[in-house]
């Protein structure tokens, strides 16, 4: 290495006093032939790595189309310069396209590294969510899209009222100590009627017993903020008369907000 | 790499030095202008921290191509500013990659932590009700 710095100083030295004691145009640079051999070899090792071409074609190209250039002028008379000075440009441009493609690499392997962080979380936060879930084992829960999805089973009404019957206590409480124990979850009371009697009558009567089951958990201590109620009427029929008319708690993901009830997406 | 820059320096300033005289073609103002392009999109691309050797030869060799267009000497002028443009863009390149591999290190290291941590839960994987 130092030997070559030395030889390559000297060169330097010689074409240095050549150029200024000559004062000519065109002059031979004996270097020429050296970073010729430097301009291909840079481009074999840019083809040599396959996402250059990949990534960096143009480049690639330029840089061939350089060292044609430069081996042009090396076999004219007196063109060594023109030669020297190709080759060096030869050189760079097929540094540029490996660094363009490095670069391109690294973006690549970003975004699948972000792919594979969403997936990580993802599977975290359903792991999560299981566990939640399973602070509610007496109730009958299920994940979906939107959430835990939580049937009221012991939530009853008279026909046509909206008034909480006693015995009620048990789910509710059961959902207000996970509401205590998750304080970034939210709740969305969401009540179903079946078909018989006027629609109109059906969602009011819906918003209003939905409304009661939040004022209870409301009552028990959560913030009136975390609660909602949603009353459907004899919307979403599950089927039977006995499931359609039903009470149903949806649980947000984390903090997520709970996206509205459509028809087949739970 | 520094040496043989230093020693291409010198070439072509002996060059300049001597070529002083036969200046005939006109001033290459584009190929300057197009070499300073490049300069600037390497300093936006913060080659000044990341690629510092090629953007200082990008540098030095406009300001010599500049030297050289004031003594009329074009063409002189035009190679060094074409070999400003190429050391540029290579700066702007190298900085460009250098910044994304670093954020591939980071990337990889945060991911490290998450699968770290998803395995950690699994492994005491119980219903905790009390916990908050």
């Amino acid at each position: 290495m130092k030997r070559k710095y030395v030889k390559l100083s000297l060169i330097a030295v010689v074409i240095a006093s050549v150029l200024s004691g000559l004062a000519a145009c065109e002059t031979t640079t004996p270097d020429a032939s050296t970073l010729l051999a430097q301009a291909r070899s840079a481009i074999t090792q840019a083809e040599a790595d396959p996402n250059v071409a990949k990534y960096a074609p143009t480049e690639l190209d330029r840089a061939r189309k350089l060292l044609i250039n430069a081996e042009d002028s090396a076999r004219q008379k007196d063109g060594h310069e023109t030669a020297s000075h190709y080759a060096y440009l030869t050189m760079q441009m097929a540094r540029i396209a490996q660094q363009r493609a490095q670069e391109q690499v690294a973006i690549k392997h970003i975004k699948s590294g972000e792919t594979e962080r969403q997936k990580i979380l993802l599977t975290a936060r359903e792991s999560e969510a299981d566990q939640a879930a399973a602070g509610l084992e007496n109730l009958k829960a299920s994940q979906t899209s939107r959430g835990i999805v939580l049937t009221l089973d012991d939530v009853s009404f008279d026909k046509g009222k909206a008034q909480l019957k006693p015995g009620a206590g048990r789910s509710i409480d059961q959902i207000t100590a996970f509401l205590n124990e998750n304080p970034e979850r939210r709740v969305q009371v969401e009540a179903f009627t079946d078909s018989q009697g006027a629609n109109d009558f059906n969602i009011e009567l819906s918003q209003s017993r939905a409304d009661a089951v939040a004022m209870a958990i409301i009552r028990s201590g959560i913030n009136a903020e975390r609660v909602r109620a949603v009353g459907y009427g004899e919307g979403f029929k599950d089927g039977s008369r006995q499931m359609d008319r039903r009470l149903e708690v949806i649980v947000s993901n984390g903090d997520a907000a709970i996206p509205g009830h459509t028809a087949g997406a739970l | 790499m520094i040496t043989v820059n230093g020693i291409r320096n010198a070439f072509w300033c002996a060059i300049a030095f001597g070529i002083v005289a036969c200046a005939s073609t006109p001033v290459p103002v584009e190929k300057l202008a197009i070499a300073k392009g490049s300069i600037e999109r390497a300093e936006q691309a913060q080659a000044a921290q990341f690629a510092q050797i090629e953007l200082n030869s990008a540098r030095n060799k406009y300001a010599a191509a500049q030297a050289a267009a004031d003594r009329r000497d074009a063409q002189v002028a035009a190679r060094l500013a074409d070999q400003a443009d190429v050391d540029a863009q290579l700066a702007e390149s190298t900085s460009r990659a250098k910044q994304q591999e670093q954020l591939v290190t980071e990337m990889d290291a945060s991911l490290r932590d998450l699968r770290n941590d998803a395995l950690r839960r699994d492994g005491t994987a119980q219903p905790v009700p009390q916990q908050p």
